[in-house]
């Protein structure tokens, strides 16, 4: 069965939002595994792990260099220079904030990393989005992949005049520097030139549009959609109801 | 011929200017394209095609794109520009819905948003609110018409140079538009793409649509065109029937190509042909196959089945010697772009091996390749990256060397562009664009020149500067492999000609 890109959305906001309210580090250890576990099934692992350290490596070490050196709670003291104590308490708080965040953006991240874009916009535009928004909801998620194809074009323009690179991503990212200038200017370029394209198409005027392509919605997932949505309210308001709960 | 009704289209420009140019593009120019008719507008390299085309389809809009003073004036209604803020703005998706065009470039009309063929054919259609049975059955039709059919399910970014224009022409046409606008819609299609598109165009002028061809080259179906308009500097030179330009000698002055019919196949250039190289062969392909791997995604998260990866090349063997040219046909989509990417590296074979000069340069880096093999890739555009022409040809070279300023004069000079040193590559009409590419190539001189439809975009003095070029090369010592459509111009030059067919090789006719 396929999971509407709504349907995917849902959960994966739901279960960032349920563990964040639940603040309860052996759940979020338990979304972090069950996402890691479902990037791997679904082969979108290698793929997702430069984005994945990229955003989360400097989060968890400001968080442990914050809350690890200077939590004024704690009394465990494990070590001390100064002002900065190292206390258990303090590395405690900092794993469950850690952990906590982790497991949002990990579910965040796997969502966008396994949909299917075109199912998404699809989806947006037969729900009478508007039409500027769903433009921009398209060329957003459409911009990476636009600027890897551009960036591999212009590669192999500059390999075909004799610029050496090495294959393999380290060989790659060290011949970035020849790539950066006119990356940045073609893609400038072709956006006036896109626009202009889109635009007499009909992209981006007013009135009614249908989509070609077609995403089943069954009613099975409608209703999940709204169950998990209820779950995540509920959660909300469990943690405003009762504040201390889990932490 | 007398006409009540009021043209489909009309034109009235007293200048054209480039925002931060002082030069017009187009002066002094009156045209009206009536309903029904055929109109094919000829000219060569820089005289200002492309900007007219854009123009009239609203695609480079007045006030943003340029100061217009003049009118232009659809279904009736006439729009006057003075070149000042209070000009009338034209809203680029109504005017599309009625005026459809297909640019030069065929990949500047696709949308990018969409993930097949037939969603990208459906774009326009979903824009304006069609609905999905009407889509279903004009996205059918219009890839039946123009040769897409199997091609339906295929990411539009994975198509062929070809496959690609017929897209750019289908994305056109499918909202039948009262006029539609094309700009060189021959380039690159094979010999079954351009009889599609002559049908296509007969049927839609006999729907009452009105249809203009910009072109360089007055086509043998562009006799039947009701009127030719000849631009030249900006401006019609001549207007007239083709018998009347014809007769007036009109073409020449402008530097369009002239195609004669065909009358028979011509001899190859030199069939006997031996080389004057000893050594062995400069280039050499050993049973090279080739797949596109698929892009796909693997494991659950799969959205929706393509097709499984066509084999591109089957097992392909090959020599070509020194000062040999070498001309290969064959449909589009056949793998003749692919073939050619063999042989500088930047593709790799899946089976088989390249031997350039009787090395195998298989799991060499395309850049260690270079050094041996230039290769002009099928859409200048994408061989061009730099910020001026000068900077463009010295790329790659070695860096602050006396011997690299005299390869860059060199190789300017041979195409032609010396005086274009500073200009902006972007900037330069598709033409000009091609040479430069050429120029990047030459200038490290290869003993093997891998040429992938060179002649396209290119008007006469371009082809005279390419066929300087090709000869003065291979009387050198270099190794041509061209790809080509045009097989007048493939027997008029080179010493042997193959097609590949569905990825197989085969011996022309
Ligand atoms: N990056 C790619 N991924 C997958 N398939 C591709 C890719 N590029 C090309 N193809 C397919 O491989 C086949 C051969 O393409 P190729 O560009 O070599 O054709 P061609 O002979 O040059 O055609 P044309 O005359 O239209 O230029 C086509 O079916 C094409 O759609
Ligand atoms: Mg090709």
């Amino acid at each position: 069965m396929r999971l509407h890109p709504l349907t995917s959305l849902a959960a994966a906001g739901s279960t960032a939002v349920i563990t964040t309210a639940a603040a309860s580090w052996p759940l979020s250890v338990t979304v972090i595994a069950v996402a890691a576990g479902l990037s791997v099934a679904g082969g979108v692992a290698r793929r997702m792990l430069p984005a994945v350290a990229v955003i989360l490596v400097p989060l968890v070490l400001s968080l442990l260099a914050m809350h690890g050196l200077f939590f004024p709670e704690g009394t465990t003291v494990l070590a001390q220079w100064g002002p900065a104590r190292v206390t258990v308490e303090g590395l405690h708080f900092a794993f469950e904030r850690a952990s906590q965040l982790s497991a949002a953006v990990l579910v965040l991240l796997l969502w966008s990393f396994t949909i299917s874009v075109p199912d998404l916009v699809a989806a947006l535009s037969t729900r009478g989005v508007h039409a500027r928004f769903a433009f921009v909801v398209a060329s957003t998620l459409t911009l990476l992949p636009a600027i890897s194809s551009r960036l591999g074009r212009i590669r192999q323009a500059q390999e075909a005049r004799g610029l050496v690179i090495r294959p393999g991503i380290v060989g790659r990212a060290g011949a970035f520097r020849w790539q950066a200038v006119p990356l940045v200017l073609s893609l400038v370029e072709e956006a006036g030139t896109r626009a202009a394209a889109l635009q007499a198409r009909g992209f981006g005027s007013s009135g009614p549009r249908t989509s070609y392509r077609e995403v089943p919605d069954p009613p099975a997932q409608r209703w999940v959609r709204v169950v998990l949505l209820l779950a995540a309210v509920a959660a909300i308001a469990a943690r405003l109801w009762q504040p201390t709960a889990g932490a | 011929m007398s006409r009540s009704s009021p043209p489909g289209l009309a034109a009235g420009i007293e200048e054209f200017v480039f925002p931060g140019e002082q030069e017009p593009v187009l002066a002094g120019l009156e045209v009206s394209f009536a309903a029904g008719s055929l109109t094919a507008v000829l000219g060569g390299s820089g005289s200002g095609k492309s900007t007219l085309g854009r123009l009239l389809a609203g695609w480079l809009l007045p006030g943003d794109g340029g100061t217009l003073t003049g009118f232009l004036e659809l279904a009736g209604t006439r729009l006057r520009f003075a070149g000042t803020t209070a000009d009338p703005r034209i809203d680029p998706g109504s005017w599309g819905r009625q005026v459809g065009f297909v640019p030069q470039d065929p990949a500047a009309a696709v949308s990018t948003v969409r993930a097949t063929v037939a969603e990208e054919l459906a774009f326009g259609l979903e824009n304006a609110g069609v609905d999905r049975e009407s889509m279903v059955s004009a996205v059918r039709h219009t890839a039946a018409l123009t040769g897409l059919t199997r091609l339906l399910y295929r990411d539009p970014a994975t198509l062929s140079g070809g496959q690609l224009r017929r897209l750019a022409i289908g994305c056109a046409v499918i909202s039948r538009p009262a006029v539609l606008i094309m700009d060189e819609p021959f380039a690159s299609l094979d010999t079954d793409g351009a009889e599609d598109l002559a049908a296509l165009v007969r049927n839609v002028v006999r729907d009452g649509a009105a249809v203009v061809i910009l072109s360089q080259r007055a086509d043998v179906f562009l006799h039947n065109a009701d009127t030719w308009l000849v631009l030249a500097g900006g401006t019609v030179a001549a207007a007239g029937s083709p018998t009347e330009i014809v007769a007036a000698g009109a073409l020449e002055m402008a530097g369009v190509v002239r195609t004669r019919p065909h009358t028979g196949l011509r001899p190859l250039a030199d069939a006997g042909y031996s080389s004057a190289f000893a050594g062995p062969p400069a280039l050499e392909l050993r049973d090279v196959s080739f797949t596109y791997r698929a892009a796909q995604r693997r494991g659950w998260f799969r959205a929706q089945p393509g097709p499984p990866a066509d084999i591109v090349l089957h097992g392909l063997s090959l020599a070509v010697s020194a000062g040999e040219i070498l001309a290969v046909a064959g449909p589009n989509g056949a793998g003749k772009s692919t073939l050619l990417r063999h042989l500088n590296g930047l593709l790799q074979p899946t089976a088989g091996s390249v031997l350039v000069k009787g090395r195998n340069i298989g799991g060499q880096p395309a850049g260690r390749v270079a050094a041996e093999v230039g290769l002009l890739f099928q859409q200048p555009r994408d061989q061009l990256f730099e910020r001026t022409v000068e900077r463009e040809v010295r790329f790659g070279l070695e860096r602050r060397q006396p011997a690299a300023d005299q390869a860059v004069q060199q190789a300017l000079a041979a195409v032609g562009l010396e005086h274009l040193a500073g200009r902006h590559p972007a900037e330069l009409p598709a033409s000009q664009q091609r040479l430069l590419a050429l120029a990047t190539v030459l200038a490290r001189r290869p003993s093997v020149l891998a040429l992938d439809e060179p002649t396209v975009a290119l008007d006469g003095y371009g082809l005279a500067a390419l066929d300087r070029v090709v000869r003065s090369t291979t009387a050198e010592g270099a190794a041509v492999v061209l790809v080509t459509h045009d097989l007048d111009y493939a027997r008029s030059i080179a010493h042997r000609l193959v097609r590949l067919d569905a990825g197989r090789l085969l011996p022309a006719d």
